[in-house]
């Protein structure tokens, strides 16, 4: 009995051993790779050790590589992406909160039409998005800058921010609020006071949702910026799809891992509350 | 003076009518009781009174002013939820103190406040923790407390023992009670359990399907309910409703009564007598404890089917008229199962409902 138990678990142990490795394999090889020489590379194999660990790779992918003519690096498009993501985060969330709670708490007439609006709008496939976009953002003032894209990911991130909010909101019994308008607090007071201290899992849910999601995303980043304000992702891309004479891996892996960087440190600080958040049964996403 | 009057209150959701025409009036200090089955619209009514929901026509007067205008906060009224409501982020001084910083009401007149509250409802020892570290009774007391801190004109109690396990709701009931006699405020208090109505009221409004059916006190309410259905929802077991036909043998008007032999006809004092109706039909009302166990021949014989003691009572089940009938007589003289009984039925205090329209014959 015992024994079977104890065979049992070292088989699934065993095997969620191996889906570990062949996830992280990637990984493997990209941090390894990033940290060879160029001689190093071409002489060993894929999955060897490096022997001789260099940050040059790092070090050029960062501050001088090129990406189409100009060879500064990654520097600028990361810099680029973190002043859009850091706004276009929390003006997003921010909003997504106030909505949620108006959503939940607040209804009035007409209020579950609109939440159904928005519902919709969660399932709108950007790519219809980018014309009229980009006739917003020209009416604006906005087109290829960073604050044009702080605007789109903010509009495009609202439909998801609302929804999580709403639904996690849902679950708090509306005695609360009655018993706060008792209190003499109105609609703010009840929102800062009692509504967001309670919010902690969902705002963590959000935060880390939409940081990976403006963070990675290409499209608009390709679409809506200039030579000034490409994103990482782009300039990922370029880096990459700039022909040298020799593919230099190293530098490209190194470049990706950069790119990736940010969305990993944010997973690795607030992944716990993550998962608490989406297992409390407040998000579907 | 009019604590509180609520005048021709009607709610509609949509085209569900909730509330149809509600009327009550109580007095300073008195605890009104509004009790009825689940969905009969008595949170509804509560949440108009303090103002969270507008009525769809109506007036309610709080202290001889119309309040319908009024903020929920600018009522002077304070509630105590069922589900209590604490807020969960903040401890319990914080929970008290909360509705005290929105009034503005100064730090250190706050925290004389909170200390006084706190002594009254000895939970001085819990003012740090979360609601989530209190046990359900600690929850009740600090939202209790929180109420008390306004010192209101009107308290208003919806359900709020219902979360409670048995011995703790009797306890906090008495409780309740000592604090309304104590501080001898107006309160209005929602439950749907009779005998939190009949302990703790001293008017009782007895609802159902957005009407009240009664308004009265508890005795009153007891000896002379109004219909059908206030009889059967106040008291324990509820009262045995037993039809019959008012007759007539030689110039005495009573009822028939048939057990296990022949229908016993037994005389109607003349209060009721004084109806007439003879040869309509009725509905008996005796309640279980107007029963007692008579000597052989005297009373009516009926089969015990079931006996059920409860320590000072004992409840005997049995049938009159073919109806199920419960009896409540002393242990000491209480029959077996399947035992024939003489039971004497004491019709100084029933009473008489019509059959179609199911209320009170007076
Ligand atoms: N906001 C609302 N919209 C529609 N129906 C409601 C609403 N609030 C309450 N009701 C309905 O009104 C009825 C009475 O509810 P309630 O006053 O909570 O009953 P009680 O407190 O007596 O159990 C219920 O049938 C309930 O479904
Ligand atoms: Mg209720």
């Amino acid at each position: 009995m015992a024994d079977q138990s104890k065979f049992w678990r070292t088989v699934i142990y065993g095997v969620l051993f191996l889906v570990a490795v062949y996830y992280l394999l990637p990984l493997y090889v990209m941090l390894t790779t990033s940290v060879k020489s160029m001689d190093e590379i071409r002489a060993g194999n894929l999955l060897s050790l490096p022997l001789d660990i260099t940050f040059a790779a790092w070090s050029k992918a960062w501050s001088s590589a090129c990406t189409g003519v100009d060879c500064g690096g990654l520097a600028p498009y990361f810099w680029n992406s973190v002043m859009m993501v850091i706004p276009a985060v929390a003006i997003s969330t921010v909003l997504g909160a106030v909505n949620g709670y108006v959503l939940s708490k607040w209804q009035f007439r007409g209020s579950e039409v609109v939440f159904a609006m928005i519902l919709f709008g969660v399932f709108i496939p950007f790519q219809v998005l980018l014309l009229p976009m980009a006739q917003t953002l020209g009416v604006f003032g906005m087109a290829s800058s960073i604050s044009g894209l702080v605007f789109v990911h903010v509009v495009c991130g609202l439909a998801s921010t609302t929804l999580f909010f709403r639904n996690y909101y849902v679950g708090i019994p509306d005695e609360l609020i009655k018993a706060a308008r008792l209190d003499g607090a109105g609609f703010w007071r009840i929102f800062f006071r009692i509504i967001l201290p309670m919010s902690t899992p969902i705002l963590t849910v959000t935060v880390i949702w939409q940081f990976t999601q403006i963070w990675n995303d290409f499209l608009f980043g390709v679409v809506f910026s200039s030579i000034e304000s490409r994103p990482i992702t782009v300039g990922l891309n370029n880096l990459a799809n700039t022909s040298t004479s020799v593919k230099e891996y190293n530098v490209d892996m190194a470049a990706a891992l950069i790119a990736a960087l940010p969305t990993i440190v944010v997973y690795v600080l607030a992944g716990k509350y993550f998962v608490r958040g989406l297992t409390a049964g407040a998000v579907k996403g | 003076m009019g604590a509180l009057a609520i005048k021709n209150v009607t709610k509609s959701f949509g085209d569900t009518h909730i509330l149809k025409g509600i009327n009550i009036e109580i007095d300073a200090g008195q605890f009104l009781i509004l009790v009825g089955p689940s969905g009969c619209g008595k949170s509804t009514l509560m949440n108009i009174i303090a103002g969270l929901e507008a009525p769809t026509s109506g007036e309610v007067h709080i202290a001889d002013r119309v309040v319908n205008n009024v903020a929920p906060k600018d009522r002077d009224i304070a509630m105590v939820f069922q589900s209590y409501a604490l807020y969960p982020t903040m401890n319990v001084r914080q929970n008290i103190a909360f509705g005290l910083e929105t009034r503005k009401v100064p730090k250190a007149e706050q925290d004389e406040i909170i200390a006084r509250v706190a002594k009254m409802l000895q939970i001085e020892h819990l003012l740090g923790r979360k609601p989530s570290e209190l046990s359900g009774g600690q929850r009740q007391r600090v939202a209790m407390g929180r109420a008390l801190a306004r010192n209101p004109k009107l308290f208003l109690f919806d359900e709020p023992l219902s979360n409670l396990d048995a011995k703790l709701r009797v306890e906090m009931r008495a409780e309740i009670k000592q604090l309304h006699q104590r501080l001898k405020t107006t309160i209005v208090y929602v439950t749907h359990d009779q005998i939190e109505a009949m302990t703790l009221g001293d008017r009782i409004a007895v609802m159902k399907d957005g009407v009240i059916q009664q308004f009265g006190s508890p005795q009153e309410i007891y000896d002379a309910p109004a219909n059908l259905f206030v009889a059967g929802f106040i008291g324990s077991p509820a009262m045995n409703f037993i039809p019959c036909h008012i007759a007539e043998q030689q110039g005495v008007i009573g009822v028939a009564l048939q057990g296990e032999g022949e229908p016993v006809f037994c005389a109607l004092p003349p209060r009721l007598a004084q109806a007439g109706r003879v040869g309509q039909a009725v509905i008996l009302g005796l309640r279980p404890e107007q029963f007692d166990l008579a000597g052989a021949g005297n009373g009516v014989a009926c089969r015990i089917r079931i006996i059920e003691p409860t320590g000072p009572d004992t409840m005997l089940f049995s049938q009159l008229n073919g109806r199920d009938i419960i009896a409540r007589v002393h242990p000491r003289h209480a029959p077996q199962p399947g035992e024939l009984a003489w039971l004497a039925p004491d019709l100084g205090k029933a009473v008489l409902f019509d059959a179609v329209t199911e209320t009170r014959l007076s």
